[in-house]
């Protein structure tokens, strides 16, 4: 038995632990990447460096043995800045996008890539369930959104992007629609506003179980999307199809309804949160005792939580856009923002973190092209959307840019919580991005490896013959198969297992995202 | 096809018949591969998997791991550039490049299209007082300049298609030192002058001398006969002096006589064809004492005067291989002494002495002794570190070459403190001679019964066997080296456990330094206190250093720690040579620092060193001057870490690259504000992030020079390079003092100097390469850099 102290508590280990088994025995949490039980402690991330107090020195945790005596520190801003500096350190070289650009660049965040998987595989309403998660008017925007995700899809720059809005439109015109909303909770909210960011914010609170209530000065809901369909711009059927069915979720809604400075009040004062949604910024909101700038209400920008901490601003009242697909994803996140409010817990939400590659080399596109359809973008005909089979065509010409790991990815969550910079030391032109999927099961992007030989270890303790080997040194280490041979004769057993012990997508299942739903 | 794979089948089966199946065989079997094909192929490497214990995922990861292997067959001829720190400050890129452009490599190539040649770096090849060196198969060109480069390569060929193969070093360039003539006549001829002749040259290209070796008909004296006059200027005054009756065996001794090798210590860095221990000596000078010299000239005395030799005790007076000559001496007393003292008393002995490990960081050796000492368990191993790769650092070379029974008789004095029955020497694969020459020793000394079963008649048993490095500089890390005996990568273990509680096999090893070794005897002949006596209280005894870089006199040196960094520069050295400014001296090589010359009052010694932001390291000592770029130092530094590391821990295997990354920045112009904290961000992560000792001391010489000359680095940082160093940062023009001789023209590698007979020359610096063969080669001196 050892003695020691951890986080000033006295700690007895086993003999023989390390000081991160001793400080998880304990219940004290280190973070670790390259550490895994089955292949034996190897140090090399570094993310799990703690500092002891006697020595003044810093050490990685998940190799360095639990001492007699020693004084143990898990964090402090000296070790946090450590941590954060081996993650950018890792993400200087680290070759891939987490989330696929479209992803990324749609201010609603929708899952473009899954949708479509979904949609080239024929499963309709899995794609429309997807878009649903982010986007609450699917056919409306398959109309009328702009597309920034068409701007920056890869394939634009080899021949032209996936046209993601049609299929977004195809599958919200055909796709079946239903409405599970999680158990009722606690709390009311009112919205301010029944254009497209109000009524999002409403399916979205209605969808988590909490009751909402909508308030407009027009008799009709819809705000600026009434516009459109009264210039022609938008089929109005398609319009109230998906208002109603918003409203059919159990939103109360109050059509003639003028909120004004005292009203507003009121609402702020009576219920647990506001979402004021109303569009355009006016001299009377200016005095609702809203931080402003004359022009708009000032928020938080992840949260969107006002000045008033109930109050939350979605839409152009924050930043006059005009683009709808942001303020559809503006009120979903203020929806977010409240349901984690009225939970007890902070209202913005984790930022994630995503590596980005940029533009594609000329060389690569070969290698993203290997698994999209190589046919031309097709563009519907006339005013209709996709066939089913074109739908699907459409679809399959994504190259699906996006990591097939972007849950459990140690890399990737801890740069989120450490809030690491992929940007700060990047010197250095980055190396052509490699993907090699030959192997039935497993994905290989080397690109994405941190080098902590896990995939070593653990191939060679399975008796994978050859299995996989460190080679070369120093900062041009890679691992790689001995002799350049496949991968499909070097991993016959134990694909899974490598799969799910590599902290990052540079092993990962092909099948991934399928096998997740 | 199939014929070919047989061959290799039955070759490989033999290398596997001699050094077994074993895992841990992996290393010397793929150097036997690489003796036999000069590469390593791949058929040769799966028959090894096929028939051994060693996986594809083994031989793979370790062969790619040590630079020494190679995955292509290489040309018929080997040139390796020397990078050490000496021949860098000398400019041996600028060498390196003309040597590629000679041989019109495709960019990242090392071989030409024939085959003839392949281009390598090498770390150090310890003639540091003769860089820039080349070496070219076994010829070494010392003082080789970007404009001789081709002239060297050619040089080389004529000498192979002569059928002569001398080995040895040449000097082209430089002033003439004089002319040595010897007589051709018909007496001389028949009295030999023909292998007088030959002696002379061999003699004269081995010291890296620069004379006029000129066949002379006959002088009249034949009933004196073989003759050479040796024509010496002294200040401007002509001197002749004629030798009678001369043998060859004379010829070295009157050489050296007359004509001082660029500096004296020149002949120690020619150990690579002949040994530093044969100079330093006053007995070539004896043997010509009947021509009436006098030998000690006054450079000789101020070289010698403040050395105090201990680990290399005798030096130059004994043959390496002499066992007679090593115990008349006083060899082995150390050992005969330790041998009827209790093991316990022997490590006091070591513990008083204040001994610390001179491979680096000055771990007190009878610590380590002890913790090993007191260990359970019967089997105990001992270790002597001679895997040296500093650049710039020769000193173990030198002690295993020089002094093999010295450090024998250290380990076994070792092995009988500790209870070891096993030693084993770890010594780099670049030193071949060492290799041969530890092997000899050691079989002579079993001859002696002074190694083998009952050591002198005590009862102790001890053997020694060596493994051969195979290059890479981690494994001068103890647990790397460890990691590389037992056959893997040479990935550093964390530690603890410490190798003295669980080292080679699992079981307790003693690792030390050869140079550590090598002062043992010493104390445990002359007793701890008398070596505790030498240097200073923190830091006892001498040091051996390798002393380098813009002085007159380089060499290796051995000194009473303590000893001060303007005594080793000025009068050991001999001040600073070409009429510049002593600016700082570079100590500790790669984990070192460059401690400025304000401070050349420091002592010498481990708390001092690391006081100011350098290191002992292993005992590389390279002098800067005034035209030295201190951010082209360290960025020299780091490329050399960065290129060892192991690629194990993030700050080390990233963090070093993007520290060089920002330092190439620095040097090419392309730095932004911020980024020498961010630099120094780095730096301090690296040391405190990373496992063993590369990386942990990799910053120093950044840090130590962000410290002293961060002016330069500003300056940098705004796109000049106050020394003209950086390549990128400057520009060549011919100024008013052309003479329009057309001399730079014809030279020009890359017509970037159009050819105008007595008109002024100009550069078109957009073709320009900036390689410097102009400049050199202008005699009115009117190439200049701005």
């Amino acid at each position: 038995m050892v003695k020691l102290k951890i986080d000033n508590r006295q700690i007895t280990a086993t003999e023989g632990a390390t000081i991160l088994e001793a400080a998880r025995a304990a219940g004290i949490a280190i973070p670790a990447m390259c550490n895994n039980s089955d292949s034996g402690h190897f140090a090399s991330c570094m993310v799990c460096l703690v500092s002891e107090r006697n020595s003044g020195s810093m050490l990685p945790a998940c190799s360095a043995m639990a001492g007699g005596g020693m004084d143990i520190i898990t964090s402090d801003p000296a070790i946090v800045e450590s941590r954060k500096m081996a993650l950018e350190l890792l993400l200087s070289e680290h070759i891939g996008d987490c989330e696929g650009p479209c992803r990324v660049s749609c201010p609603a965040g929708m899952d473009i890539p899954l949708m479509n998987t979904f949609l080239a595989a024929g499963m309709t309403d899995k794609a429309l369930e997807t878009v649903m998660n982010h986007i609450a008017f699917p056919s409306v925007l398959g109309r009328i959104c702009p597309a920034p995700c068409e701007g920056a899809c890869h394939r634009k720059g080899i021949d032209a992007p996936v046209a993601v809005c049609a299929l977004k439109r195809f599958a919200g015109d055909n796709g079946k629609r239903t409405f599970t909303p999680s158990p009722a909770r606690q709390g009311r909210v009112a919205i301010v506003g029944a254009g497209i960011a109000g009524l999002s914010a409403a399916y979205y609170l209605r969808l988590k179980g909490i009751s909402c209530e909508l308030f407009d000065s027009s008799p009709l809901p819809g705000g600026a999307l009434r516009y459109l369909a009264g210039e022609g711009k938008l089929d109005r059927k398609v319009l109230e199809e998906e208002i109603s069915f918003i409203l059919g979720s159990g939103v109360q809604f109050h059509p003639g309804t003028t909120v004004d400075k005292s009203r507003f009040t009121e609402l702020a004062l009576g219920y647990d949160a506001v979402v004021v949604a109303t569009g355009n910024f006016s001299e009377d909101i200016s005095h609702w005792g809203l931080t402003n700038n004359g022009k708009q209400v000032t928020v938080d920008k992840q949260s969107l939580q006002t000045s008033i901490a109930n109050v939350f601003a979605a839409g152009n009242v924050n930043r006059s856009t005009r683009l709808a697909v942001r303020s559809a994803g503006q009120g979903r996140e203020a929806a977010c923002s409240i349901a984690r409010m009225l939970e007890g817990g902070e209202p913005a939400g984790q930022r994630r973190f995503n590596s980005r590659v940029g533009r594609l080399r000329q060389s690569e596109h070969a290698t993203f092209m290997k698994e999209a359809s190589a046919v031309a973008r097709l563009e519907p005909s006339n005013g209709r959307g996709y066939s089913p089979g074109e739908a699907a065509s459409e679809a399959a010409r994504c190259m699906h840019c996006e990591c097939l790991k972007p849950e459990g990815c140690t890399l990737r969550d801890l740069a989120g919580r450490y809030g690491a910079s992929q940007r700060r030391f990047g010197y250095e032109e980055r190396k052509t991005i490699k993907k090699n999927s030959e192997h039935d099961l497993l994905t290989h992007e080397p690109g994405k490896c941190i080098k902590c030989g896990i995939c070593v270890r653990l191939s060679a303790g399975n008796g994978e013959k050859p299995g996989l080997a460190y080679l070369g040194r120093g900062y041009d280490v890679e691992i790689a198969v001995p002799f350049g041979e496949s991968i499909s004769g070097a991993i016959k057993k134990s694909g899974a297992l490598l799969a799910q012990s590599c902290p990052t997508g540079a092993l990962s299942l092909k099948a991934g995202k399928i096998i997740k739903i | 096809m199939e014929g070919h794979d047989n061959d290799i089948y039955a070759e490989i089966d033999k290398i596997i018949s001699l050094s077994g199946k074993d895992k841990s065989a992996v290393i010397p079997i793929l150097q036997s591969i690489q003796n036999r094909y000069n590469y390593l192929p791949r058929e040769a490497l799966k028959r090894v998997c096929s028939i051994s214990d060693i996986t594809p995922a083994e031989i793979t990861g370790v062969a790619s791991f040590y630079s020494q292997f190679r995955f292509e067959p290489a040309g018929r001829h080997i040139v390796r550039v020397c990078t050490g720190t000496a021949c860098h400050v000398k400019g041996a890129m600028l060498v390196r490049e003309a040597i590629a452009r000679h041989m019109n490599l495709a960019p990242g190539a090392s071989t030409d299209e024939k085959r003839l040649f392949t281009l390598e770096n090498v770390a150090c090849l310890g003639c540091c007082t003769l860089a820039p060196v080349v070496q070219i198969d076994d010829i070494t060109y010392g003082h080789v300049s970007a404009r001789m480069a081709a002239g060297v390569m050619k040089d080389f060929l004529s000498r192979g298609s002569s059928g002569k193969k001398p080995k040895g070093v040449i000097v082209p360039g430089g002033d003439l030192q004089g002319e040595i003539r010897v007589g051709l006549g018909s007496c001389c001829i028949a009295s030999g002058s023909n292998e007088i002749k030959e002696a002379v040259e061999e003699s004269v290209m081995r010291d890296g001398i620069n004379v006029n070796i000129k066949q002379v008909g006959c002088v009249g004296m034949c009933h004196q006969v073989p003759l050479v006059e040796v024509v010496t200027e002294d200040n401007g005054a002509t001197q002749t002096k004629l030798y009678a009756k001369v043998s060859p065996p004379d010829i070295t001794s009157i050489v050296r006589h007359h004509f001082s090798p660029p500096n004296l210590l020149t002949r120690i860095k020619n150990s690579i064809t002949r040994l530093a221990e044969n100079i330093q000596s006053d007995d070539h000078w004896e043997g010509i004492e009947r021509y009436s010299i006098d030998v000690r000239e006054k450079q000789v005395a101020s070289f010698l005067g403040n050395q105090l030799p201990i680990a290399t005790r005798h030096r130059g007076v004994s043959d390496p291989l002499d066992i007679d000559d090593y115990i008349d001496r006083g060899g082995f007393a150390g050992l005969n002494r330790a041998l009827t003292m209790e093991p316990g008393a022997i490590i006091t002995a070591v513990r008083e002495s204040g001994l610390r490990g001179r491979g680096g960081a000055g771990f007190p050796a009878g610590v380590k002794w002890e913790t090993t000492a007191s260990q359970p368990g019967g089997r105990k191993i001992l270790i002597c570190n001679g895997d040296e790769g500093d650049p710039g650092a020769f000193m173990d070379r030198m002690l295993l070459e020089s002094y093999p029974f010295r450090v024998i008789e250290g380990m076994t004095i070792a092995a009988r403190a500790i209870g070891a029955r096993e030693g084993i020497f770890y010594i780099r694969a670049e030193y071949p001679l060492a290799v041969r020459r530890i092997a000899r020793a050691a079989e002579i000394c079993s001859e002696r019964g002074l190694l083998g079963d009952d050591i002198g008649g005590s009862g102790m048993s001890f053997t020694v066997t060596i493994k051969e490095g195979a290059g890479a500089f981690v494994c001068g890390e103890e647990t790397a080296l460890i990691e590389s005996i037992e056959g893997r990568r040479g990935f550093p273990r964390p530690r603890p456990p410490f190798p003295a509680v669980r080292g080679l096999w699992g079981m307790p090893t003693l690792v030390n330094n050869t140079e550590t070794f090598a002062m043992v005897p010493y104390i445990l002949d002359q007793g701890g206190e008398k070596f505790a006596a030498i240097g200073t209280p923190g830091s006892t005894g001498t040091k051996v250093f390798a002393l380098a870089g813009k002085i007159r006199r380089g060499g290796l040196i051995e000194v009473p720690m303590g000893i001060s960094i303007n005594e080793i520069v000025e009068e050991i050295g001999g001040g600073i040579a070409g009429g510049k400014k002593f600016k700082a001296v570079q100590i500790g090589g790669p984990s070192g620092g460059c401690i400025p010359h304000y401070l050349g009052d420091m002592a010498v010694d481990f708390g001092s060193l690391i006081g100011a932001g350098a290191m002992m390291g292993s005992g590389g000592l390279v002098v800067l001057d005034s035209g030295d770029c201190m951010v082209d130092m360290a960025r020299y530094f780091l490329s050399f870490t960065q290129s060892e590391s192991c690629g194990k821990c993030t700050f080390c295997r990233v963090g070093t690259r993007r520290m060089l990354n920002i330092l190439d920045r620095l040097c090419s112009g392309k730095a932004a504000a911020g980024e020498l904290e961010e630099l120094e961000k780095l730096s301090h992560q690296v040391k405190k992030g990373s496992l063993c000792g590369l990386g942990r001391t990799a910053p120093n010489p950044v840090l130590s020079t962000l410290k002293y000359f961060r002016d330069e680095y500003q300056a940098h940082l705004e796109g000049r390079c106050p020394t003209g160093k950086c390549k990128d940062l400057i520009t060549y023009y011919i100024d008013d003092e052309c003479i329009g001789c057309t001399i730079c023209s014809q030279q020009c590698p890359v017509e970037a100097i159009g050819f105008r007979p007595h008109e002024k020359h100009d550069i078109d610096t957009s073709r320009c390469t900036k390689c410097d063969i102009c400049r050199e080669a202008c005699p009115a001196g009117a190439v200049k850099i701005r």
